[in-house]
């Protein structure tokens, strides 16, 4: 038999990836997957061709001189593109922008010219023998989703932070909790009241009465005690 | 379903992000699924290749077409995962016909096409919904995250063509190259198909090979997705802490009352006993956590790994143990004769014979390396030596004669301007003669010209040239022009200008000499 049913319990799967700084802070990292790095790929690789097709009609009316610039840009493009922008704009190139991805190290600090360069370079590595075979073999059986460039690197693939818009509560009488809350359960408290737009009522009411028992809340009025609560978690606004 | 029993950290998470776990899930039990997968589509594959064996397209069609039929066992596999039964590979195969019953026609005609099949699955798989239901599930399910699941598979198919083609292009890649020069390109395409027939499905095969490993990707994240839109939908996360909180309240309610209740009629004393005992006793027996288990619960928690690191390294040794001498020594009992005989071999009884064996050892090693030296010498010399040795000039006799002139230095006379003047009455023929021959020697012997013995007087005159002195070069073409006149033209130069010629000589040579 190839697993034994029920092994003992492990930490559960998460995509995010801890980093542990030297002052004893974790960094939860979210790494990028395949997919999303794929589809930025592809939108990088679009633009290249754009640049490439637009200076080479500028270039094909140069004659031979224009052909001799044109190969220098090809090298210039296929080979520094990536690059420079990974460096100069904290780890983005377009595509990768457009994703909403960057490049780091695996610590987290922002890619340098020496990680991005070999990164890239091993992209040659990664693209053999045909359309980065081995580069999506070892995406999709890394742990946190590293091509080859990326291992001999050091660098990692994650999803940069997306501002956040202020999440709007339903209006209650701010109150205090009756017992003392963890983090975790607060938080559950803030998310169930900022979250109520979009489930539906009975669902609502539904997760509501789990607390209605042992917080000793009557019961039609529990979601307005819980967003009560939330309110009052949420401090003065 | 038991959501505190999941695998996975339940969370809402954007669209790629669950795309990701899905990923992480299949690298978990990548084993079971890629081995159930294989067993089930192989077999099916090399059926279909042999039943039509004459048209591999076809074969391969129909293989492609049953993919969502094979889906259904890596989705049942994660399904049990999610929530820690995973089952064996033996119970996840009995279970695979079960699996196909449930609108399997559906699924093969004309939801074959569905972009979003790997994220609607579970509907009709785990949920079990037909009909109108699970039409209205789907348009709840597809409101938000349909344009991910479609994205999915678009991606999917690129990958599986790529890594199809990557395939193809590995296994030419690894052909030796005699078998090669046959392949050509045209002959493949123009040959008659049936020559071709096993490479078709010998490719046909790559194709189901790259299944078993992306196919079970590729249903873990049409299940990954799922799991998050309904995790976004009914707030899963929060039901999770929200159980957890009711479970903490409830027990220490609980405890509480139990507390209360057994303290109640002993109060008293209790009270008063309390200070009697105070200093010796554990104290906060009463909380929910005591302070024995709090103390259990750190000693734990220094025990573990950012505390202490233990490792346990494990070596090769000879069979000795410290531990119960006594056995090593019962061990080592029996060879007695192998003891007596390194004692006497411990004497110093063969120190002599020792000492001529490390000799002649030696002597040996010092043999072998002059020996290897020597062997090698000439490929020591090639890299030991620095300076290549230069080849050694080739040494040419020195010319004895041009133009039939005798071109000896002892042949000549000492004073040959004197000479000259004397001859030039009676022979002018002689004294331009022996002019020329003593410039010639004097050439060969005083300026190391090489001179050879084919040479013209022109071409002497160009060796003459690159000597750059300007002196002898005027001369020597002043003294070869006269020369050629009266040896070849029987003309006899002008009077003033047989002491002009010797004058020159004199004041060429008897300065030379002087220098």
């Amino acid at each position: 038999m190839l697993e034994p049913t029920a092994p003992p319990r492990k930490a559960p799967l998460d995509t995010r990836h801890q980093v542990e700084t030297p002052e004893g802070i974790d960094l939860p990292l979210r790494p990028a997957g395949l997919m999303v790095r794929a589809l930025a790929f592809t939108i990088d690789l679009g633009l290249r061709g754009l640049i490439l097709g637009v200076l080479f009609i500028a270039l094909a009316l140069l004659g031979k001189l224009g052909m001799g610039l044109g190969s220098l840009l090809i090298f210039a493009v296929s080979w520094w593109y990536m690059v420079l922008f990974e460096v100069l704009r904290q780890g983005r190139s377009p595509g990768k922008q457009w994703m909403g991805l960057r490049v780091v190290h695996d610590d987290g600090t922002p890619v340098g010219w020496s990680a991005s360069l070999l990164r890239n370079l091993l992209r040659f590595v990664d693209l053999m023998p045909f359309g980065y075979f081995l580069g999506a073999i070892s995406c999709l059986q890394h742990p946190t989703f590293k091509r080859l460039g990326d291992i001999a690197a050091g660098t990692l693939v994650v999803y940069g932070e997306r501002p956040l818009s202020r999440p709007s509560l339903p209006e209650a009488e701010p109150r205090r909790a009756p017992i003392p809350l963890t983090l975790s359960e607060q938080r559950a408290l803030l998310g169930f009241a900022e979250r109520q737009g979009d489930l539906s009522p009975a669902r609502v009411s539904e997760l509501a009465a789990l607390l209605a028992q042992p917080l000793r809340i009557s019961a039609p009025n529990t979601v307005a005690e819980l967003n009560g609560i939330a309110r009052g978690l949420l401090g003065p606004t | 379903m038991r959501l505190s029993d999941a695998t996975v950290v339940i969370r809402p998470r954007t669209t790629w992000e669950a795309m990701d776990l899905g990923v992480l899930m299949s690298q978990q039990h990548r084993r079971l699924l890629m081995t159930s997968w294989a067993i089930v589509t192989l077999p099916l594959f090399a059926a279909l290749s042999v039943l039509l064996w004459d048209s591999p397209s076809l074969a391969m069609f129909i293989f492609w077409w049953l993919k969502p039929a094979y889906e259904r066992l890596p989705l049942f596999i994660l399904s049990k995962a999610l929530f820690g039964e995973t089952p064996t590979l033996k119970q996840a195969l009995r279970e695979w016909p079960r699996l196909l019953k449930p609108q399997l026609l559906a699924s093969l005609t004309w939801r074959r096409f569905s972009l979003s099949r790997s994220f609607l699955l579970p509907v009709v798989q785990l949920e079990g919904l037909a009909g109108d239901a699970r039409q209205q599930r789907l348009q709840v399910l597809l409101q938000r995250n349909a344009g991910a699941a479609q994205w999915l598979t678009v991606i999917g198919v690129h990958l599986e063509s790529a890594l199809w083609i990557g395939m193809m292009v590995l296994f030419y890649m690894l052909l030796p190259q005699q078998i090669e020069t046959d392949w050509d390109w045209q002959s493949l395409v123009l040959a008659a198909d049936h020559d071709w027939l096993w490479l078709e499905h010998l490719t046909n095969a790559f194709y189901a090979l790259i299944l078993v490993g992306w196919e079970p990707v590729y249903v873990a994240c049409g299940f990954s997705l799922y799991l998050n839109r309904r995790t976004v939908l009914e707030a899963w996360d929060i039901e999770l802490v929200f159980r957890r909180l009711r479970q903490r309240l409830n027990s220490n309610a609980l405890g509480l009352l139990l507390v209360v209740c057994l303290l109640m009629p002993g109060m008293p004393s209790a009270w008063a006993d309390t200070p009697a005992t105070a200093p010796d006793a554990p104290r906060l027996l009463n909380q929910p956590l005591s302070s024995q288990a709090s103390h259990d619960s750190i000693k734990a928690v220094l025990e573990q790994p950012p505390f202490k690191n233990r490792e346990t390294v494990t070596r090769y040794r000879f069979g000795e143990d410290p531990a119960n001498p006594a056995r090593a020594r019962k061990d080592g009992e029996a060879p007695q004769w192998l003891r007596a005989l390194l004692g006497w071999l411990d004497g110093h009884r063969l120190d002599g014979l020792a000492n001529v064996i490390e000799v002649l050892l030696w002597g040996a090693v010092i043999a072998l390396t002059g020996w290897l030296v020597w062997r090698y010498r000439d490929f020591v010399q090639a890299f030991v030596n620095r300076r290549p040795r230069l080849p050694e000039p080739i040494k040419r006799p020195l010319l004895q004669q041009a133009f039939g002139l005798d071109l000896h230095r002892e042949s000549l006379p000492n004073d040959i301007a004197g000479h000259a003047e004397q001859l030039w009455q009676t022979e002018p023929r002689a004294a331009l003669g022996l002019l020329y021959r003593a410039l010639l020697s004097r050439l060969l012997h005083e300026f190391d010209l090489t001179l050879g013995p084919a040479d013209t007087e022109n071409q002497v005159l160009a060796r003459i040239e690159q000597l750059q002195r300007p002196e002898l070069l005027a001369y020597s073409r002043n003294l070869t022009v006269h020369w050629q006149n009266i040896a070849y033209g029987h003309r006899v130069p002008a009077a003033h200008l047989q002491q002009e010629l010797c004058d020159g000589w004199r004041a060429l040579f008897s300065q030379g000499a002087a220098r």
